[in-house]
């Protein structure tokens, strides 16, 4: 979260992928950092045993969310 | 003391006070505080002794413990040793501690938030073992001294109050180990035959230090058998050259300590701590095959190991990188013929050694029996 | 009775209000910098994100960074370079 907070804070719109596991602790590195505005990206955990087929799920997933957070500041719909 | 008063420090001393008569400890259970064991319930006399002993200049910012990034001033950090038990006499040793865990090197932030198991291991060097009381030798991993369980237990509280490191919530370990309930212990220099750990590193013998590493539980190597420095040694090599141990797979830093009885057979053969790191990185290893289950689940690269071990199936890959990322100390009793290897988190996280005070080493390993190599 | 003092161990949390940065209108037309913390798998999602996007959206150009150690910060130089060359970012695996 730390990249994103310092880019966000440097101008540039960001999107911060993480997965379902860590949403707990993305919000309160944001908060602590004090960008309590910044919405991550979310998908679901895990991501490190998966298979190609699973990680284009992941995919598809993310895209659209990113999308959101580059234009609107949310990443849900 | 007047009852009903607002705190005058936020964050200290709490806005609602509970009614006389009220039981403490179940008190501070309720709040959350707690690493599972009774908190002492501070006094403004035990807080304001700790205070002494740290200096003063209660709201002096030591330091922000991760993930919460919560503000570790001198006044917090005396509370929190209170709590754990803590005698304030030991309180430039975890104060110390505080400083090495929140050094950029050792990311601290990492360390809390793993799904690994990996806790902060502390290791004390230096005059200030014996000053209070700490234990290095019998037993040195186990229960029963209060200096080596409540400085242990002082971080503990402070990662999950201050830095806000609770199980399941920041802290994603998905075991653990008990060395999350405290994790501390000291060098046995008396009866090392080598030079102490701090010395090796270019410190005074005078000097205290603290050294901090992100491990998994010691793994206890017994050697009843050899009585020369490779026969002892290739035991640790054995505990070492496993594919589960996290260094294998993420590289970084290990400990070794050493039993009394090995480290003065060793030393007998007049082998040095340079020669057995050497000899421990040289002689363990994995096969790259034996990693990954000889390409079962396809070609796996893995990028956070060195871009020079090669990956072909018949290469041996070392633990760590370095025979300077094996970390040796000598500690625990007299009788018997065990060691201990302790295997790190890996290179996203490096130990840290730092005197009491922050001075640094004098420069440079220091030269003993006519040799740099200790 | 007297009334017992009690302590709250926690410090307290200082932190700096900071706003996001302004949000783009549209996407084509800007440079995208994608930074990956090498945690496991991270390349390989990253890479099919990169992909989508680039079949949905015409970028000025896009530029994949690679973070050190999965655990660390980006460093210094690579955000100075993100920032000065680029329009809007991406990074995963934000842990």
């Amino acid at each position: 979260m730390h990249d994103a907070v310092t880019l966000e804070a440097k101008g540039l719109p960001t999107a911060v992928i993480i997965t379902s596991e860590f949403t707990l602790e993305a919000v309160t590195q944001r908060d602590a950092l004090g960008m309590t505005g910044l919405d991550a990206v979310v998908i679901q955990h895990p991501l490190s045993s998966l298979t190609a087929a699973e990680i284009a799920e992941r995919v598809a997933s993310a895209v659209p969310q990113i999308e959101r957070v580059w234009l609107s500041g949310k990443a849900a719909a | 003391m007047s009852s009903g008063a607002k705190t005058a420090r936020a964050g200290v001393v709490a806005a609602v006070i509970p009614p006389a008569g009220t039981d403490l400890i179940e008190w501070y259970y309720a709040q959350g505080y707690s690493d599972g064991f009774p908190l002492v319930p501070p006094t403004p006399e035990k807080v304001a002794a700790v205070m002494a002993a740290l200096g003063g200049d209660a709201q002096q910012l030591l330091c922000r413990v991760p993930p919460r990034w919560g503000s570790l001033t001198r006044e917090v950090l005396a509370i929190n040793m209170v709590m754990a038990g803590c005698l304030p006499g030991y309180a430039p040793v975890v104060e110390a501690a505080m400083l090495a865990l929140t050094a950029q090197p050792f990311n601290l932030n990492g360390v809390q938030a793993t799904t690994h198991m990996a806790s902060p291991l502390l290791i004390v060097n230096g005059p200030v073992r014996n000053e209070i009381g700490m234990n290095s030798g019998c037993n040195v991993f186990g229960s029963g001294n209060r200096a080596n369980a409540t400085i242990g237990r002082a971080i503990r509280l402070m990662l999950l109050n201050v830095g806000g490191a609770w199980p399941g919530l920041l802290d994603k370990s998905t075991l653990g180990h008990p060395g999350k309930y405290t994790y501390c212990i000291a060098e046995n220099e008396e009866q090392s035959p080598f030079a102490p750990y701090h010395v090796e590193h270019g410190y005074k013998a005078e000097d205290s230090a603290v050294f901090v590493l992100a491990a998994e539980p010691p793994h206890s190597v017994t050697n009843h058998f050899a009585n020369d420095p490779p026969g002892i040694l290739d035991s640790i090599c054995s505990a070492m050259s496993t594919i589960c141990n996290n260094n294998a797979v993420s590289g970084g830093h290990c400990a070794v300590v050493l039993g009394i009885e090995h480290a003065q057979t060793i030393a007998k053969h007049g082998w040095k701590r340079h020669d057995i790191r050497h000899y421990l990185w040289t002689h363990s290893g994995n096969l790259w095959k034996d990693l990954y289950c000889n390409e079962r689940y396809g070609k796996i690269y893995n990028r956070t190991l060195p871009v020079w071990y090669k990956r072909e199936p018949d290469a041996r890959t070392p633990i760590v990188p370095s025979p300077d990322n094996i970390h040796v100390f000598v500690a625990g009793g007299e009788a018997g013929r065990f060691s201990a290897f302790i295997p790190g988190w890996g290179r996203m996280s490096s130990p840290v050694l730092r005197a009491l005070g922050g001075a640094p080493p004098a420069g440079g390993a220091n030269c003993v029996d006519g040799t740099c190599y200790l | 009775m007297q009334t017992q003092l009690v302590y709250d161990p926690r410090g307290i949390v200082e932190a700096q209000a900071m706003g996001l940065a302004p949000r783009i209108r549209k996407i084509d037309g800007l440079r995208l910098a994608i930074l990956d913390n090498s945690k496991w798998n991270c390349n390989k999602m990253l890479r099919g994100v990169r992909d989508e996007l680039q079949n949905k959206h015409k970028f000025a150009a896009v530029n994949y960074f690679t973070k050190d150690s999965f655990s660390s910060n980006a460093t210094p130089e690579q955000i100075a370079e993100i920032v000065a060359n680029h329009d809007i970012a991406l990074t995963a695996i934000g842990d």
